[in-house]
């Protein structure tokens, strides 16, 4: 009696450890995001807010002024700088618990049928004008960590990206990220 | 349980019977429908002239754009011909067109003032008994779900009518219904009393038999052509994938009357559904 408590209270303590380190490592993902949308507002205000315009031009002007702005603020960006190692992992680890049972057809077929998009972009690349975006499955966004409004997780393929859709960049990417 | 019994009482409402022209009832809310129309090619206009054409004898409101407003370039040349021009009359008489985000569009379109998404990528809107609710199918995240589910809960509208891009069920061989989408979309419509779903994405027009007693069509043919795309199956009420088509929609009380027409003007289908009488 006395081994089985021992044992169960070593599996709880466990099981609590890494309870810790996935918040642990989920609430350094969350601070490495808000670090880029403060570093992204500073860049912001110092342009002309973006309101609803009937020209076209200025959209994409505000787009392009924000994109160029933040590509010289993170000149030194790498993959990884948000999704680190171990935060990959555990994007990995939760893309995997989405993909579970008949999830996982589901969602293989969801992206199949959504015009698939193969090639490569850069940390700091804009996502391509006339290049489709792959709509992401809500059963994988519903497993990940939620953000902020104007960034977006995107697939390219296997390939997470962590899109800025105000300024159309790639903010960071981990590869396989799907199984 | 509860969804069979809505579904059961739906089922003697959810048939659609041949009417010929929209009846033009006063006060009735009229709006057009349009899908995958953003080319900026020969076709789209004259789909253009067609909603011109049809507007002087029904003289819609408004117009639902279920998503690839813009393909390809987005610069104001660009938008001028695939937007701006092919709709100038009908922009110019003050016909609002209410745009979704496909997947060929820029999230930032969400600017453009003549979509009247007031800067949103989700937003909702009332006209008459109709309220409308406008979806990102590219990003359906969870604060969207939340969103949708607290609008529809709080809704007083006797018809609620979404709108989006990426198509819950279809008969297209080239897509074919999101899977995903619908695991986590129906069952807040069937919860919440939607009515009827138009999305685009399949290069056609479809009109489902309805499902779980929601209505659904696929209007995705406005601008762009899948030919002979769309399969046989039970679940089409009615498909056209020949030419391209736009819909124009009245709704007079409980009862909603519909008209697919194509590009040179033939009506490729119509009807009349009554309102489902959803069960809480």
């Amino acid at each position: 009696m006395k081994l089985l408590l021992t044992i169960l209270i070593a599996v709880l303590a466990r099981a609590d450890d890494r309870v810790n380190a996935d918040a642990q490592i989920t609430a350094d993902f969350t601070k490495r995001v808000a670090d880029y949308q403060q570093l992204k507002k500073t860049l912001e205000d110092k342009q002309p807010r973006l309101k609803e315009t009937g020209s076209e031009f200025t959209i994409q002007e505000h787009e392009h002024k924000l994109a160029k702005a933040i590509r010289e603020a993170r000149k030194n960006a790498r993959p990884g700088d948000i999704f680190t190692p171990p935060i990959s992992a555990e994007f990995r680890r939760l893309t995997g618990l989405a993909m579970v049972g008949n999830n996982t057809a589901r969602i293989h077929k969801s992206l199949q049928d959504s015009e698939p998009v193969q090639m490569q972009l850069k940390v700091g690349d804009s996502y391509p004008a006339g290049v489709p975006e792959q709509s992401t499955p809500p059963t994988l966004l519903l497993n990940l960590p939620a953000l902020p409004p104007g960034l977006e997780y995107r697939l390219l393929g296997p390939t997470l990206i962590l899109l800025d859709t105000k300024a159309n960049i790639v903010v960071d990417l981990m590869t396989n990220a799907l199984r | 349980m509860r969804f069979a019994k809505y579904v059961l009482i739906c089922a003697t409402a959810l048939t659609a019977a041949d009417t010929g022209p929209l009846p033009l009832i006063p006060k009735s809310v009229r709006f057009a429908v349009i899908g995958d129309n953003g080319t900026g090619g020969k076709e789209q206009y004259d789909i253009g002239m067609q909603m011109e054409k049809l507007r002087e004898t029904t003289a819609f409101d408004f117009v639902l754009m279920n998503g690839d407003d813009i393909y390809g370039g987005k610069s104001d040349s660009e938008l001028k011909k695939k937007f701006d021009l092919p709709y100038a009359t009908l922009l110019t008489a003050g016909v609002k067109f209410y745009a979704t985000l496909g997947n060929h569009d820029n999230p930032n379109e969400r600017f453009y003032k003549p979509f009247n998404m007031n800067e949103k990528r989700y937003y909702n809107f009332k006209n008459g008994n109709v309220e409308f609710f406008a979806l990102d199918s590219t990003y359906m995240d969870g604060p969207q779900i939340d969103w949708l589910t607290t609008s529809l809960q709080g809704s007083t509208a006797a018809w609620k009518i979404c709108f989006f891009h990426h198509p819950l069920y279809s008969d297209g061989k080239f897509h074919g219904p999101d899977l995903d989408l619908r695991t986590r979309l129906e069952p807040v419509f069937m919860k919440n009393g939607v009515n009827l779903v138009f999305t685009g994405h399949e290069h056609f027009y479809e009109r489902l038999k309805p499902q779980n007693g929601i209505y659904y069509f696929i209007e995705g043919s406005s601008g762009e052509l899948r030919e002979h795309n769309l399969k046989q199956s039970p679940s089409v009420g009615k498909g056209f994938d020949t030419d391209r088509t736009f819909m124009v929609v009245e709704i007079a009380g409980d009862d909603l009357y519909f008209e697919a027409v194509s590009r040179t003007g033939d009506v490729v289908d119509s009807g009349k559904f009554a309102r489902q009488t959803a069960v809480h």
